[in-house]
């Protein structure tokens, strides 16, 4: 971590008032994202990696939601609770933003080109005919074939991949400093997921923004992430570079999530090895490490400890008692991946 | 498109012709027939009225006639009102009335769409509860209760402001704004349910998030995004719910004592008026199939994904 992020978060907490209680979604949450840099956000379906991200730009609803603690710093200004940057908008203008299911992410009475339009004429001040002509130029960008006809269609009239192909546009439309994707490929079949991922790579390449890609695919991950952060029942555990996340992984969470995922190398014999149990009640968080309960390799001092933070190397991060120095140092025993 | 409102005519027009024939049959089933009456008849006399208005002849044979001067536009003469022809009262009468009822539809329309939407930006707060209230008073109160509450608002007001607003009648703006009122209210309680639902439901709407996303301000996200979608379902109920303003304008015609056609459709029931029956019947029927079609032609502008469908 540098002095000078692109968005620095730290302690995020977020909780969710529901009428079964209260939901602790995000736990003291830190990461950061570089400029230039992809960071992969992973995790398994409701581990709290949309709200950490979501919450950070606003976008949660409050209430029902709450951030109780943390801050997020981006490029130098503190904006959670934020909306603008020195009376420049934060959202669309600074950080762009691309969801997970493009077929209901768009307006579906407004043609695309005015929904590509809406945020160059809020923070460019284009007039409505500049900002057309800068829409058209955006599908063209993103890949779209007959751009200028496409501009005056509607969301219907679109395929998903096309559709998501249009949130892009949308989302880098004012040249973000920060892209945050959110599952973007998980509503689309395989070919389609490949295409829209090498966009968004030569896209951020081009523009040079910082990406933060929110995924639970970890194949996605190994081909476009520069760091990996892992997330797990509202908190990080591991975090590092994607060459470390994946051939030393050194939380037992990694560690599991690799076992499960499948390869086509021959030359392993691998039966796929899933996770045992689902992950803790977020109403009333263990005491512990979260993972204590599925962890083929807890201790006592798991389930009534939080594990603090232990420093694997200069970019590597790991939650777990594992590492502590009392602990007669178990190796996490490194699959082939 | 052009071929699309084409298939809608043809439809209507089968619709019309339908309407006609059932109220021709219904109608001349019913005992009793347009020349019976409290003064006795002779059977010469009867016999001459029955020859000069056609009904010796064979129904069949009279269904035919009146189907080819309805084709015609042309409903012939009223049996009650010496001397009138149904085209005449028709022609007279239903200006009234369509204005009494776009008036109340636009009422009911805008009024709906308006308190809806409050209600869904006010939800579960006071403004909301006391709409829904309202909303629940609206639909299940009588109209005859609220023209007649009308009534006695107009007199307090006119006590208390010392203006002169008319308590009934017809001729200029004041004597029409108190009963398209009354008249929308119900439809209008409605329309502001179905507004708040649609609403509610597209506040967590993806694509409102999407707009969030894009720093879009909340007013613009309001009236950009989420009016014109959840505007949808109140436009489709709002064609057949033009019937139910129709029939309700009877009622506050009545009241109010505005000369409209609804006086005319009720009595000539009773009166077995077999021209002005027809009349009315058809014609309505013939009005609420255009309002109908229209309601959906305005659908498709609305909402995009309908045009290509057809």
């Amino acid at each position: 971590m540098t002095a000078n992020s692109l968005l620095q978060v730290s302690n995020l907490h977020v909780e969710f008032t529901t009428y079964g209680g209260i939901v602790h979604a995000v736990r003291g949450a830190d990461f950061h994202v570089e400029r230039g840099e992809t960071l992969a956000i992973v995790g398994e379906s409701g581990c709290g990696k949309s709200v950490a991200v979501q919450s950070v730009l606003g976008l949660i609803p409050i209430p029902p939601g709450r951030i109780t603690q943390g801050e997020a710093i981006l490029d130098g200004h503190q904006i959670l609770g934020h909306q603008t940057i020195e009376g420049k908008d934060i959202r669309g203008n600074r950080v762009g933003m691309i969801f997970q299911d493009p077929m209901t992410s768009l307006n579906p009475t407004m043609t695309i080109g005015n929904q590509i339009a809406e945020p160059l004429k809020l923070h460019r001040k284009m007039s409505g005919a500049q900002a057309k002509k800068r829409a058209i130029e955006l599908l063209e960008m993103t890949k779209i074939p007959e751009a200028a006809k496409r501009a005056s269609q509607y969301p219907f009239e679109f395929s998903g991949g096309m559709l998501q192909r249009a949130m892009i546009a949308m989302a880098i439309a004012c040249e973000p400093d920060l892209l945050i994707a959110d599952e973007p490929t998980t509503a689309l079949d395989v070919t389609i997921q490949a295409q829209i991922l090498e966009l968004i790579k030569d896209l951020q390449q081009e523009v040079g923004m910082g990406l933060i890609l929110i995924t639970h695919d970890l194949g996605v991950v190994a081909g476009v992430a520069d760091r990996v952060v892992v997330m797990y029942a509202g908190e990080i555990l591991e975090s590092g570079t994607a060459d470390e996340i994946f051939f030393a992984p050194s939380h037992p969470y990694t560690l599991g999530l690799l076992s499960a995922m499948p390869t086509n190398r021959r030359d392993v014999v691998q039966t796929l090895m899933p996770i045992p149990g689902s992950p803790p009640d977020l109403f009333s968080p263990p005491e512990g490490c979260g993972y204590a309960a599925r962890c083929p390799q807890a201790m006592e001092a798991c389930v009534a400890n939080r594990p603090t933070q232990f420093t694997v190397s200069d970019s590597h991060f790991s939650k777990c008692w594992l590492h502590h120095e009392a602990c007669e140092h178990r190796v996490l025993e490194v699959q082939q991946v | 498109m052009p071929r699309y409102i084409g298939m809608r005519l043809l439809q209507g027009i089968f619709t019309v012709w339908f309407i006609a024939t059932a109220t021709f049959w219904v109608m001349h089933s019913i005992p009793g027939d347009p020349l019976e009456s409290e003064k006795a008849m002779s059977p010469e006399i009867r016999a001459n009225l029955e020859a000069k208005y056609g009904l010796d002849k064979n129904e069949f044979i009279q269904y035919w006639i009146f189907l080819g001067n309805m084709v015609r536009g042309d409903f012939g003469w009223s049996f009650e009102h010496e001397n009138r022809r149904v085209n005449d009262i028709i022609a007279e009468q239903f200006p009234v009335s369509a204005t009494l009822g776009i008036l109340a539809i636009v009422f009911a329309g805008l009024g709906g769409v308006l308190w809806g939407a409050l209600t869904a930006l006010y939800r579960n707060k006071w403004p909301d509860v006391l709409i829904i209230i309202l909303v629940i008073l609206g639909i299940s109160v009588p109209s005859f209760v609220f023209a007649t509450v009308g009534q006695l608002g107009i007199v307090t007001l006119n006590k208390i402001a010392g203006i002169d607003v008319p308590v009934a009648g017809w001729g200029t703006v004041w004597h029409m704004l108190i009963p398209a009122l009354v008249l929308g209210l119900g439809t209008m309680a409605f329309l502001t349910r179905l507004m708040r639902t649609s609403m509610l439901e597209i506040v967590n709407a993806d694509y409102i998030r999407t707009a969030r996303s894009k720093g879009v301000p909340i007013a613009q996200i309001f009236s950009r995004h989420q009016l014109r979608n959840a505007i949808l379902p109140v436009l489709t109920v709002l064609g057949p719910s033009i019937a139910g303003i129709t029939t309700g304008g009877f009622v506050v015609e009545n009241v109010f004592g505005i000369p409209g056609l609804g006086k005319y459709f009720v009595t000539a029931v009773q009166q077995s008026d077999y021209g002005v029956i027809m009349g009315t019947t058809v014609f309505y029927g013939a009005f609420l199939v255009l309002m109908v079609i229209i309601v959906d032609l305005l659908y498709a502008v609305v909402d995009p994904r309908v045009r290509l469908n057809k």
